[in-house]
């Protein structure tokens, strides 16, 4: 792995430091307009000293952790985004992993010596795992409160959900989300360069394996917090609404009373993206599990990768306890290859394996979208799966599949030469959706379908009725 | 002991005048510049000579114990910090910016839901034999195409069929800006912005869409979300309140979709120079109110989308309308700053508008000025040291100065007696005034001017 030296002399950087820093001198004491105006012309200065010349410098260890220093103890909207905006800018200016001239090689397989990491980059990450040294040596002289390890990891979590649960709308909420989203971000921006590699022992020391990994915290537990964190968080405008008509209704104060029009539609803004975050990092950390599995499948996991449950598998637990979730969850996470997977699998658990179709195709068990809905095909599998799983649920689990195989095989229909066999899969598909309905309202005549049901019924028709007219 | 009646007088000044003696390597760090340096020699001398004369003169009249005076000099040094911190927090009144840009939100039109007779897509499909299922009928077509939006059905239509139909395209727009519900406004914003953004040649739209909307739509509803066009710099300032008034939440939507509309010019212009002009404009307001605090994000992006989407030719006259309708409407006080500072500098047009913008306030901050070197000689020309000077302004000055000639490297390169006059104009604002000068932004202006000098000068 190429490990770039910082550039610049160093004499140089450190009084460019002292500079930047020393628009902030005194500014810890006390909370007045000034040291908010100095705050703002802080960031203002990193910015235009790393992010505005097209050769700008890395910010120094010092100069990150001001800035992250702003997002975490920021108290008003305009330091909060601001301190937010420019860390966003500085890591995809400074990236921490990356790949090397990506546009020149566009080969789908990069071998880990392509692979640039530079180390001595700062991340809002303290991790102290066995095995990492280096990060144990440069930790001794860092705040410990600053920085987030796995727990403080979860406790942000569990923070936001606690917020979502009372009700609590503050600037703090904002910035919370700010800093999931940001942590999100970087997370992201170490993991994808180094999947991409597939090698275990690079995927392995991303920042979110050693995340996840970490003995600090119950992985189960975070995951299950996720889940039901995301589920909650998609329902932020309904609860902000309702606050609001029960606000104009009784004059008594609730928790919005003093929640102004600007919060407002910072909440709402923030809260949908940080939907968009947890969603990625939930598909991230799926990704995750299917490369260890390749590692392990192929022997280059050792002890010390542990053991870990699949998400998938945790998330499909979880939806099974709690059936009200699974309406929400399918709602929200809109990742259409992991939608997809967590669907299929939700099916093929409550499908009885046709064991005659395994002895005669030995090496393809068909635990696809489409065999699933092949399954749907004869009366006493239909009876005995909606018994298992429950009309309503069936109806959301194949519609949602079947949205998420229409976004995965569009995908694929833009790749050139497959057009025409993918043409007729689709049709197949559609025809096989609209099967499986008529085939469970067969079975229970006072099914009621859901909308969202008679949508997907709707979208399959039209599909096949474009495609014929096309031919 | 008796040194510090004269420390106190001149604490700050101490500092940085012993640092280019005292190390070397300091010098780079805090240190002025070397005509700033022979100045402040020049300076604390005779401060020093007439703390000693003070001093004097005090031994005499005053017969004090070594205890007694170190409690005076502490008393004293706790009353002028009071009184530090008192015009400190005068400060705060001036030194907020923030507009009110939005008054009553007018009616919203209702939303016409397509007829199913115009509407292909959900005409088509009444008499297949499904829909003894799907149970569609003509009244309910309203409902049932809002779930096809929100579950993201529509969206999947749209491009396995390739094809937008007018009336749904209509629906859609109508939805994402006038309806209440939040899933309905985001689906419709997100369903748009994919069509918009989707491609199937350079200058080819994935989806043939037979419908776009024009300016005067959007117009319209930044009229109705209440948006005043004809807000004055007299305007009442922005009171940050409890009521929740403001722009309906659309106004995001909005945002977004300006964006995107300004990022396929390559495939289609939706809006002509002027049109963009204004939407600018409209976009520099929004940062100025504070409701608009938490979507800075998204006024950035829009920002910048539509500083590129003009053409080169049509780049500079554009530049500078925006700018002088931003400078005539906004007040010369820390809005105006806000004004320029909003923008931030990525690129060179981006450089270019915040300068201009700047360029253009402190134009009309002097009668009968008409040319940079005007501004500048207006500028130094004004007396810091004389207790009538409005330092207010004069920081207001200095920080729209610093945006005109700093934001883009060239400005100064390309001017050299420009730069001459800045030089000077920074040089009086750090050394004329006096570290212990306790008026209102004497300190702020002080330190600015001299960071300036080390930055711009000392590269």
């Amino acid at each position: 792995m190429k490990n770039p030296s910082s550039s610049g002399g160093k004499s140089y950087r450190e009084g460019f430091e002292a500079n930047l820093l020393a628009i902030l001198d005194a500014c810890e004491a006390k909370e007045t307009q000034d040291t908010h105006d100095d705050r703002l012309a802080f960031l203002d200065a990193v910015r235009t000293a790393s992010v505005v010349p097209e050769h700008g410098t890395r910010p120094t260890y010092k100069i990150f952790e001001a800035v992250f220093h702003i997002l975490r103890l920021g108290k008003s909207l305009e330091l909060i985004m601001a301190s937010y905006q420019l860390l966003i800018e500085l890591e995809k200016r400074f990236p921490r992993v990356y790949l090397p001239s990506e546009d020149k090689f566009k080969s789908s397989s990069v071998t880990p010596s392509e692979l640039v990491v530079v180390k001595e980059a700062w991340t809002p990450f303290i991790f102290s795992m066995e095995g990492n040294v280096s990060t144990v040596g440069e930790a001794a002289d860092r705040q410990p409160g600053e920085l987030l390890d796995s727990s403080s990891f979860h406790l942000l979590i569990e923070e936001l959900a606690e917020m979502l649960t009372e009700a609590n709308f503050q600037a703090t909420g904002v910035k919370n989300m700010l800093l999931l989203q940001y942590l999100v971000y970087v997370l992201e921006g170490d993991f994808l360069p180094r999947n991409a590699t597939m090698k275990w022992n690079v995927q392995r020391e991303s920042l979110l394996n050693m995340l996840l990994g970490s003995r600090k915290i119950n992985y189960k537990n975070l995951m299950k917090d996720c889940l039901h964190f995301i589920c909650q968080l998609s329902q932020l405008h309904v609860q902000l609404n309702t606050r609001l008509e029960l606000k104009d209704s009784s004059e008594t104060g609730t928790s919005l009373s003093n929640c102004h029009t600007a919060l407002l539609i910072a909440l709402l803004e923030v809260g949908t993206n940080t939907c968009v975050s947890m969603e990625k990092f939930l598909a991230m950390a799926m990704e995750l599990d299917m490369s260890r599995k390749k590692a392990d499948n192929e022997g280059y996991t050792t002890r010390a990768d542990g053991v870990r449950t699949p998400l998938v598998e945790i998330i499909l637990d979880e939806l099974t306890y709690s059936v009200d979730t699974v309406p929400l969850f399918l709602q929200v996470f809109n990742d259409p290859k992991w939608k997809l997977e967590t669907v299929v699998q939700y099916l093929w658990k409550y499908i009885a394996k046709p064991v005659r179709t395994r002895r005669s195709n030995s090496s393809t068990h068909d635990a696809t979208f489409s065999g699933a809905l092949k399954c749907f095909s004869n009366n006493t599998s239909t009876k005995s799966i909606i018994k298992k799983i429950g009309p309503d649920t069936v109806q959301l689990l194949l519609a949602h599949g079947f949205q998420a195989q229409l976004s995965e095989g569009y995908r694929e229909d833009n790749t050139a030469g497959q057009a025409q066999g993918k043409a007729g899969n689709l049709v197949d598909l559609c025809k096989d959706v609209i099967t499986a309905f008529d085939s469970m309202r067969s079975t229970h005549e006072h099914m009621e379908i859901l909308s969202i049901g008679k949508e997907a019924l709707f979208t399959a028709a039209t599909i096949i009725s474009v495609e014929n007219s096309s031919d | 002991m008796t040194g510090m009646d004269g420390r106190l007088d001149f604490e700050i000044e101490d500092e940085l005048i012993k640092v280019p003696e005292v190390n070397k390597k300091r010098k780079k760090v805090i240190g002025l510049d070397e005509l700033l340096t022979d100045f402040y020699k020049e300076q604390s001398e005779r401060v020093e000579k007439e703390a000693k004369r003070k001093k004097e003169r005090k031994k005499k009249s005053y017969e004090y114990d070594d205890f007694d005076r170190k409690e005076a000099a502490l008393t004293r040094l706790v009353e002028k910090c009071h009184d530090q911190m008192k015009t400190l927090g005068d400060d705060e009144e001036f030194s907020v910016w923030g507009m009110q840009l939005f008054g009553s939100q007018k009616e919203f039109p209702p939303l016409h839901f397509p007829e199913l007779d115009s509407c292909n897509l959900l005409r088509s499909f009444m008499d297949n034999k499904l829909n003894c299922m799907v149970e569609l009928t003509a009244d309910k077509g309203d409902i049932f195409l809002e779930g096809l939006l929100t579950n993201g059905w529509l969206s999947k239509l749209v491009f396995l069929c390739g094809h937008i139909e007018k009336s749904v395209s209509i629906w859609v727009f109508n939805t994402m800006l006038y309806s209440s519900k939040e899933e309905l406004q985001t689906s419709a914003c997100n369903l748009w912005r994919v069509i918009l953004s989707s491609r199937k040649e350079a200058d080819q739209f994935a989806v043939k869409i037979d419908w776009f909307p024009e300016y005067m739509h959007l117009r319209r509803a930044l009229k109705i979300y209440g948006f005043l066009f004809n807000f004055s710099p007299t305007s009442a300032p922005m009171k940050i309140d409890s009521s929740c008034g403001g722009p309906p939440q659309n106004i995001r939507a909005w945002i977004k979709f300006v964006t995107a509309c300004c990022r396929i010019r390559s495939k289609i212009s939706i809006f002509s120079a002027v049109e963009a002009e204004e939407i600018a404009q409209v976009i520099i307001c929004l940062f100025l109110d504070r409701l608009f605090e938490g979507l800075l994000v998204l006024l950035d992006d829009c920002m910048q989308a539509v500083i590129s989407y003009f053409t080169d030719q049509e780049w500079s006259s554009s530049c500078e309308n925006i700018a002088k309708y931003i400078a005539c409407r906004v007040s010369k006080d820390f809005n105006c700053i806000q004004a320029a500072e909003c923008i931030s500098k990525v690129n060179s047009r981006s450089k270019q508008l915040r300068s201009e913008v700047a360029y253009q306030s402190l134009l009309l901050c002097f009668d009968g000025v008409t040319n940079g070197e005007e501004i500048l000689r207006s500028v130094i020309a004004i007396n810091v040291k004389d207790k009538k000077c409005d330092l207010f302004k004069m920081y207001i000055y200095l920080i729209l100065t610093e945006n005109w000639l700093l934001s883009d490297d060239s400005t100064l390169e390309e001017k050299p007696v420009i730069c001459e006059m800045f030089r000077l104009y920074l040089k009086n604002c750090s050394c004329l005034i006096s570290g212990a000068d306790m008026r209102s932004f004497a300190s702020k202006i002080r330190h600015r001017a001299a960071y300036l000098m080390q930055f711009s000068f000392h590269k």
